[in-house]
């Protein structure tokens, strides 16, 4: 245990050193995304192929209000959780009613819906352009300009998220969702309301979703129509995955591995999504805790290798 | 009625092997691309309309078969994933092969040009692919009603467990099944390409709109995802009328209300 | 006077009658069977009973309360828990998480929901380890739900139920799917229970029926057709028609 917590620190302490600063600060923004999206996929079992809709809604919310009324950055975070949390309890409501097949294709509607409100919204939202112009407000006197400033306020709300959602599974609320996603009916037998349960999930989810989305604003300084795309809904899903959907570190590590080569590998290739798609594959077929699990697997092969050594 | 044709293969998946299967839209592409190719190479639209849905078919056996059977024991989650996975990949492989920029097919000679129906004049290959469309929607529909295996079918829509328990091999049916929803989806993408052209990201948009169909219909409910689809395409080229932009998101929109206050689909029984 | 009792429940799924005008009362401390054929509607009686289905008539009361209509996650808030037939526990779960969860749903007060660590909550873990230590999984306690042997599940199936410190316990087959050995296991845990709980029992072994019972009904086609003490019943012949004769072992 301490020694993941060391090894997230130090990431967060070297990786300025090996990628450019906004690198460095998308990843920890996406990480914090996907540690809301794991919530409901590893720890509840709800596969929701829909999470940019909060992100996006965030996103365009507290961009807007800090592109025209020049809010603090506090504010801003607090609205951009506010409306992920808020979103998520709408759509969660409808979706939670459902199961099953039913669920996944309601998510991915219900963020094609507001994908496309986005789109035509173009007042509001700058349609297929986005909405650019979104600043990084002063914080006592600190300029957030400065990419390096900005990377480590990101990822102090990163390392407070990851201590938040470490706390939360921890919780009776993290064994309750476990045992839902585990046994629907006797959860229920048991005395927990599912649906409510399931619902305040995606509320927690949402929230982190919209801390990411107002971070990720306030990073490039526009929200861009992909925001709330249903291609940004695979991605954190396709990195949560790979990075091992069953444990709290796995959409970190997703995170790392899925913005770094997709900055890294697409400037070589632009087909990259294909190996993304074909990692994901692999990783559904062969090695479903993603990297997590190969890591484990890794050390156990190795334990034994050693013992093997010195047995002989 | 392309709409219809799309939410039959997936309703069918959906009823049978009980996951939303993602790479349908791409599937859907894959048939429009193939087609424009085996134009190109035999120089006969008829040819390719009649091959390229095929190709689609055995890739969808290829999937059911390398991917999804070897996920049944790992849970519908896993093979839902899968072809999602699958559907990057199908979508990114399409630019591979085929180049980033749209392309354009045009009908075969004797369907260019409009026909006067009296009240309005329609292009020809419209309605050639009203018609075949039609044919195929009802023609899956007779096999699905009127034959020993397409009985066995909806009974796996049904219940898949007394299927099996009757000593039909479960895993052929699933095999089948998929392979037929690919090839709707195939010719649908075949009989697509002349009318609006093709682009890398035309498996998602459709992608979208079956998933629409099929939730209004009702889950697995095949007659239900006709009906679905029908009122969709209808309901789209009205709204496309009054206002253009807004066509696609009232779509979803509709959707949304309907599972809202009608929760089993217009017609399902769930 | 009855903890739990049921006047007239029936249950029809269309044109089936699975339950039909069931009128039962279960005294407090005892144990009570109910037995009958396969499809006899036993199961879907104690659907009835934990809320999992509604009626179509007929009343429910619990300590002179009427309960009908009580949604199934509010069934183990009033102290009636349930185990099923067919095992559902919480595979990837550990044993002890299995049972605490359980444990938490029935504390008053749900305060540290979102935060509090499992282990701050003593008087649940200790709960939940007496769960286990009753049904003899006690050394288990950190295995994985998925890991243990199927009888110890069922074990386990029980100490959930066990874990909400209910007044009633619904047992549903307990000795599903067990060998002799773990079957006769069963039978003697059952019996530590007996006394500590009011118990309602559907088994269809015969001679753990007899053996612990102290009052059986009998069900057939959705129907009670005869109730009394082990041994009216075992003469009864009515039920003796009911099971063609013979005697599921």
């Amino acid at each position: 245990m301490k020694l993941r917590i060391a090894a997230v620190l130090t990431a967060v302490f070297v990786l300025p050193l090996l990628v450019r600063p906004a690198i460095a600060t998308e990843i920890w923004i996406f990480a914090i995304f996907g540690l809301g999206a794991n919530l409901l996929i590893g720890y509840t079992g709800l596969l929701s192929f829909g999470q940019a809709t909060f992100f996006g809604s965030a996103a365009y919310v507290a961009g807007y209000v800090l592109k025209y009324y020049g809010l603090s950055v506090f504010a801003a975070l607090g609205i951009g959780i506010g409306v992920g949390a808020v979103s998520a309890a709408a759509v969660g409501y409808l979706c939670v009613q459902r199961s099953g097949i039913y669920f996944i294709m309601l998510t991915f509607a219900l963020n094609q819906l507001f994908y496309f409100v986005a789109y035509q919204w173009t007042s509001v939202t700058g349609g297929e352009d986005g909405m650019p112009g979104i600043p990084r407000p002063v914080i006592a006197g600190l300029d957030f300009k400065s990419p390096l400033l900005y990377y480590a306020f990101v990822s102090a709300l990163f390392l407070a998220s990851l201590w938040a959602m470490q706390r939360l599974v921890g919780s009776p609320l993290g064994k309750i969702l476990q045992a839902i996603r585990e046994n629907e009916l006797r959860a229920a037998a048991v005395g927990y309301d599912v649906a409510r349960f399931k619902l305040l999930a995606f509320v927690i989810a949402g929230a982190f979703s919209g801390l990411a989305g107002v971070l990720y604003a306030m990073l490039f300084g526009i929200v861009p129509l992909e925001a709330i795309s249903f291609v940004f809904s695979g991605n954190v899903v396709f990195a949560t995955l790979i990075g091992g959907s069953g444990s709290l570190y796995g959409p970190v590590i997703g995170a790392v591995v899925f913005i770094w080569l997709s900055e890294s590998v697409s400037v070589l290739w632009e087909r990259w999504p294909l190996l993304l798609g074909v990692a994901f594959v692999i990783v559904v077929l062969f090695l479903r805790g993603g990297v997590v699990e190969a890591w484990s697997r890794f050390i156990a092969w190795r334990m034994r290798w050693r013992s093997s050594k010195r047995a002989a | 009625m392309l709409y219809a044709l799309m939410g039959l293969g997936l309703a069918l998946i959906a009823g049978i092997l009980n996951i939303p299967n993602f790479a349908h839209g791409a599937l859907f592409a894959v048939g429009a691309y193939l087609t424009v190719t085996a134009i190109g190479a035999f120089g006969n639209f008829w040819l390719a309309l009649a091959l390229a849905p095929v190709g689609v078919a055995l890739l969808g056996l290829l999937i059911e078969y390398l991917g999804i059977r070897r996920l049944y024991a790992a849970g519908h989650d896993y093979q839902l994933l899968f072809t999602f996975g699958l559907s990057l990949i199908l979508a990114e492989a399409i630019i591979l092969v085929w180049g980033p920029v749209g392309i354009s097919q045009l009908p075969p000679p004797v369907l260019r040009g409009s026909v006067d129906l009296g009240f309005t004049i329609y292009p020809k290959y419209r309605l050639f692919v009203m018609s075949a469309a039609g044919l195929l929607v009802v023609g899956t529909w007779l096999f699905l009603e009127k034959t020993r295996y397409g009985a066995i079918m909806r009974a796996g829509i049904e219940n898949r467990e007394m299927v099996s328990l009757l000593g039909i091999d479960i895993h052929r049916l699933f095999t089948v099944a998929f392979a037929l929803g690919a090839y709707l989806a195939g010719i649908a993408g075949a009989l697509t390409a002349p009318i609006r052209g093709l682009s890398p990201g035309m498996g998602v948009d459709m992608l979208g709109i079956a998933f629409v169909v099929v939730a209004l219909g009702g889950m697995g409910n095949i007659l239900g995802a006709i009906a679905a689809g029908l009122l969709i395409g209808v309901a789209q080229a009205v709204v496309a009328a009054y206002w253009t932009e807004a066509s696609v998101a009232v779509i979803y929109l509709v959707m949304a209300a309907v599972l809202v206050f009608r929760p089993q689909g217009l017609f399902g029984t769930r | 006077m009855a903890l739990l009792e049921t006047r007239g429940l029936s249950k029809s799924f269309g044109a089936l009658a699975a339950v039909d005008n069931v009128s039962l009362a279960v005294q407090p401390g005892t144990l009570h069977s109910i037995i009958g054929p396969n499809g006899a509607g036993k199961t879907t009686f104690f659907n009835l009973l934990t809320g999992t289905f509604a009626p179509t008539a007929g009343d429910i009361f619990f300590d002179q309360k009427r309960i009908t209509g009580t949604p199934a996650h509010r069934v183990a808030h009033l102290g009636i828990a349930r185990s099923f037939q067919r095992t559902n526990v919480f595979p990837a779960l550990s044993l002890l998480d299995n049972v605490w969860v359980a444990a938490f749903a029935r504390r008053p007060s749900w305060s540290g929901l979102l935060w509090r660590r499992a282990e701050r909550y003593p008087e649940l873990v200790e709960r939940a380890r007496q769960a286990l230590a009753d049904v003899g999984l006690a050394e288990k306690s950190h295995h994985l739900a998925r890991a243990i042997s199927h009888g110890e599940q069922r074990q386990l199936e029980l100490a959930i139920a066990l874990a909400a410190s209910p007044r009633v316990l619904l047992l549903d087959e307990p000795a599903a799917g067990l060998s002799p050995e773990e079957s006769r296991r069963m039978v003697a845990l059952v019996r530590t229970l007996k006394g500590r709980y009011t118990i309602v029992l559907i088994e269809h072994k015969m001679d753990i029926i007899m053996s612990v019972s102290d009052r059986i009904s009998v069900m057939h086609f959705g129907r009670l057709i005869a109730e009394g003490s082990p041994s009216e019943i075992q003469r009864n012949p009515e039920v003796r028609r009911a099971y063609l004769g013979g005697v599921a072992a």
